[in-house]
């Protein structure tokens, strides 16, 4: 906002699924800022875009709402951006209402409501080419003329009619369209009473704030206006919209008659999931072989470069080892969330949600938090973001308690570092990799289930959920969050990893040893010594020092255990190869191999269960609004998680495993 | 006499949990704890509705959108046959 060239500011509006951020992402372009809302985590997207008069606009992205009257924390910022009540955030001049055309009728409610706020209104009806295929006949001019603002026909994701609307969007803007409703005597008197009182304390837009006021206030007011206003929709679009048969939806209905099919449905289900899971294996080995041998490269080059010392230990064995080794994990993690995204693309993360919900209502949450749970195994913080549209507190609460616990990418370093260790062959390492993705679901589930009749008396929930019609994948917008995230993790290796691979490699390396054997130098150095200090905690688990010492480190964050290991065994990192060779050649100090499979075992149930992620639990104190949450949740994931490796390394230990 | 009508036509009502799968109804009343919000999602009285399946969540269609909502919510909308 602080550029003066824009000249006003647009307000992004529309029902979730309207395809809303597609239409940001077209207008927009490249220029764009994603921040946080005062006192809230509900990130502000914004963009500027020229109209084809030279006019420059700023763009905000507002989060998807059904109505305005708020049902969850996301809708309430939708509110208070359009009534002007969000601190630190001025109110828009115009209102870019994002309308499906192939759900009109329905979506025509949230259009009506932002009429009623009094700013200027230009509504792009998208989806338009949907709505054709599917033989709905749309009259535009008709719902122009109906509702008193210009309806421009679109396709963002093709961006069809974008230049159009832009054009729409010319200076100087339509003047305010007039309420289209009107209620009794009574009801007019008590709104205009209302918005008096709001002009009189100051209110940003008294007009709009009035009429919420009245609505609050009064349930009968409330349910007259609703009704009113759907009953003028539904003569708007008696003359605007000609439905067509509706066996032309057939599709849709097909498709779901299997995806939602009591077996069936569970069938396809655990078949994506379980391709989703050997296709990160799978997929991936090319490229991270290719990063390994550009890493190999680049520490040869640069060791050549500068001559032997400290300084060239510090470049290529600690800052090149510890950075790689993390990098390495890229094609991975961007697999995991190209899938998650594509899912939610073509509609069906929405029916694994409807899927879901009989298992969630077990514990006590319901298909809602299916979503936040699934963002967990990319990373839990947009997961935990994701709550927001869990209208039950109770709810939501309990899901960002346990969600941690589903395996997010963090853990993917470490895991595939140990299970190759015990498995061979890309199938069962696979079968290995779900097994840990769902011991860690299953334990999740368990706890909501314990956790939730605990949190206080609640409202039962009620599952509402829209099943979008299926569509093909939006490349674009795929492509956009994906590389968002490879971005994000980027950055993280080069910042966070960065700046611990430095401090674990000084810790590695000082105080000097008089002794050449790296084996003494390890255990005189500061992290041997940690490593002396902590071992009597970390030996009832079947670890090492090393090990330990890499536990500690990874407190940091997880994918810090990897380079933690390469660096105290002196190993190349990049080479996942030549590293598991010498974990698996590692010895105690009696002469027993160090990595067995139990050893093994203890570790990844560990890293399961542990909340080894700082961000994560900032994140915890800003959406439950207090340290006793996420506090506790960081103590009692961590003593979990000790106690599980534990009884692990012990029960094998017992039944006669080494 | 309007009001008789109303009351004879609310009579002959049932829930939407209660109708029957494939046909189409027209919702005539949304009366319970989530009936704002039922009406927000597009579950308000005009409005037609299809039910596609039965059982402790359901499917139905309004305006053409697929909605699944429990049965508790279905409960509170009132349909008669269109």
């Amino acid at each position: 906002m602080s550029d003066s060239s824009i000249e006003a500011r647009i307000a992004l509006v529309g029902n979730p699924n309207a395809g809303k951020t597609t239409l940001f992402n077209a207008l927009t372009g490249q220029n764009q800022k994603v921040g946080n809302y005062t006192g809230a985590t509900v990130s502000r997207k914004s963009g500027t875009f020229f109209t084809p008069h030279g006019h420059k606009f700023e763009l905000i992205d507002l989060p998807g709402a059904y109505s305005l009257d708020p049902n969850s924390p996301d809708e309430e910022i939708t509110r208070n951006v359009l009534i002007g009540d969000q601190e630190d955030e001025e109110t828009p001049n115009l209102i870019l209402c994002v309308l499906d055309a192939t759900h009109l009728e329905r979506h025509l409610y949230l259009l009506i409501q932002v009429i009623d706020l009094g700013y200027p209104v230009v509504v792009a009806l998208n989806k338009t080419d949907s709505a054709e295929s599917q033989g709905l006949r749309l009259d535009p001019t008709a719902l122009s003329e109906k509702f008193g603002v210009p309806f421009i026909t679109i396709s963002a994701m093709t961006e069809r009619g974008i230049t159009q609307l832009k054009q729409a969007l010319r200076r100087p803007f339509p003047s305010p369209p007039v309420r289209l409703w009107k209620g009794p005597a009574e009801l007019e008197e008590a709104i205009k009473k209302s918005t008096k009182l709001a002009e009189t304390n100051g209110e940003k837009n008294p007009a709009a704030s009035g009429l919420m006021a009245v609505v609050k206030d009064n349930p009968e007011a409330k349910e007259f206006i609703q009704k009113t206003r759907f009953e003028y929709i539904h003569r708007a679009v008696e003359v605007g919209l000609q439905r067509p048969n509706e066996e032309l939806l057939a599709l849709t209905d097909r498709i779901d008659a299997q995806t939602l099919h009591p077996i069936k449905g569970w069938c396809i289900f655990t078949a994506l999931m379980i391709t989703v899971f050997w296709s990160i294996f799978k997929f991936a080995e090319m490229p991270m072989g290719l990063i390994e041998e550009g890493q190999e490269t680049l520490q040869g080059w640069v060791g050549g470069l500068i001559g032997e010392g400290d300084f060239q230990s510090l470049i290529v064995d600690g800052i090149i080892a510890g950075v790689g080794g993390v990098l390495v994990f890229l094609p991975q993690i961007i697999l995991l969330f190209f899938f998650i995204s594509l899912l939610e693309s073509t509609g069906y993360m929405a029916r694994a949600a409807y899927l879901m919900d009989g298992v969630m209502n077990k514990v006590g949450l319901s298909g809602k938090s299916f979503l936040p749970l699934l963002s967990g195994y990319a990373c839990a913080i947009p997961g935990i973001m994701a709550t927001r549209t869990i209208p039950n507190n109770k709810e939501r609460l309990a899901t960002i308690l346990i969600l941690p616990w589903t395996s997010c990418t963090a853990r993917l370093p470490v895991y595939t570092l140990i299970i190759p260790l015990m498995f061979a062959g890309a199938l069962q390492q696979g079968l290995a990799l779900f097994g840990i993705y769902a011991l860690g679901t299953i334990t999740a589930l368990l706890a909501a289930k314990i956790l939730k009749p605990r949190l206080g008396k609640t409202e039962p929930s009620q599952f509402l959920l829209e099943l979008p019609t299926y569509q093909r994948p939006q490349w674009r917008h795929i492509l956009q969050q994906v590389s968002e995230r490879a971005f994000a993790f980027i950055k993280k290796a080069g910042t966070v990893i960065l700046g611990l691979s430095i401090i674990l490699w000084f810790l590695e390396t000082y105080p000097k040893s008089d002794s050449d054997d790296p084996i003494v130098q390890q255990s005189e150095s500061f992290n041997g010594q940690i490593g002396e200090i902590i071992e009597p905690v970390v030996a009832p688990l079947g670890w090492d020092t090393r090990m330990g010492t890499a536990m500690i480190a990874s407190f940091a964050a997880r994918e810090v255990f990897r380079s933690s290991i390469a660096i105290s065994y002196a190993t190349d990192e990049e080479d996942g190869e030549e590293m598991r060779d010498k974990l698996s050649a590692s010895t105690r100090s009696d002469g027993t191999a160090l990595y067995t499979p139990l050893v093994g075992l203890s570790v990844i149930v560990f890293f399961i269960y542990a909340l080894q992620c700082l961000p994560t639990t900032v994140i915890v104190r800003r959406e439950t609004g207090s340290w006793k949450w996420a506090l506790g949740q960081l103590a009692g994931m961590t003593i979990f998680a000790y106690l599980a490796a534990l009884l692990v390394y012990q029960t094998g230990k017992l039944l006669g495993y080494s | 006499m309007a009001k008789l009508a109303t009351d004879l036509e609310l009579d002959s009502a049932l829930t939407l949990s209660q109708a029957a799968i494939g046909c189409d109804f027209q919702i005539r009343q949304v009366e319970g704890p989530a009936c704002s919000q039922l009406r927000d999602i597009g579950f308000c009285e005009q409005m037609r509705v299809k039910k596609l399946t039965n059982g402790r969540n359901m499917l139905c269609t309004v305006c053409g959108t697929r909605l699944a909502l429990s049965k508790d919510l279905a409960d509170q909308i009132q349909v008669v046959p269109a």
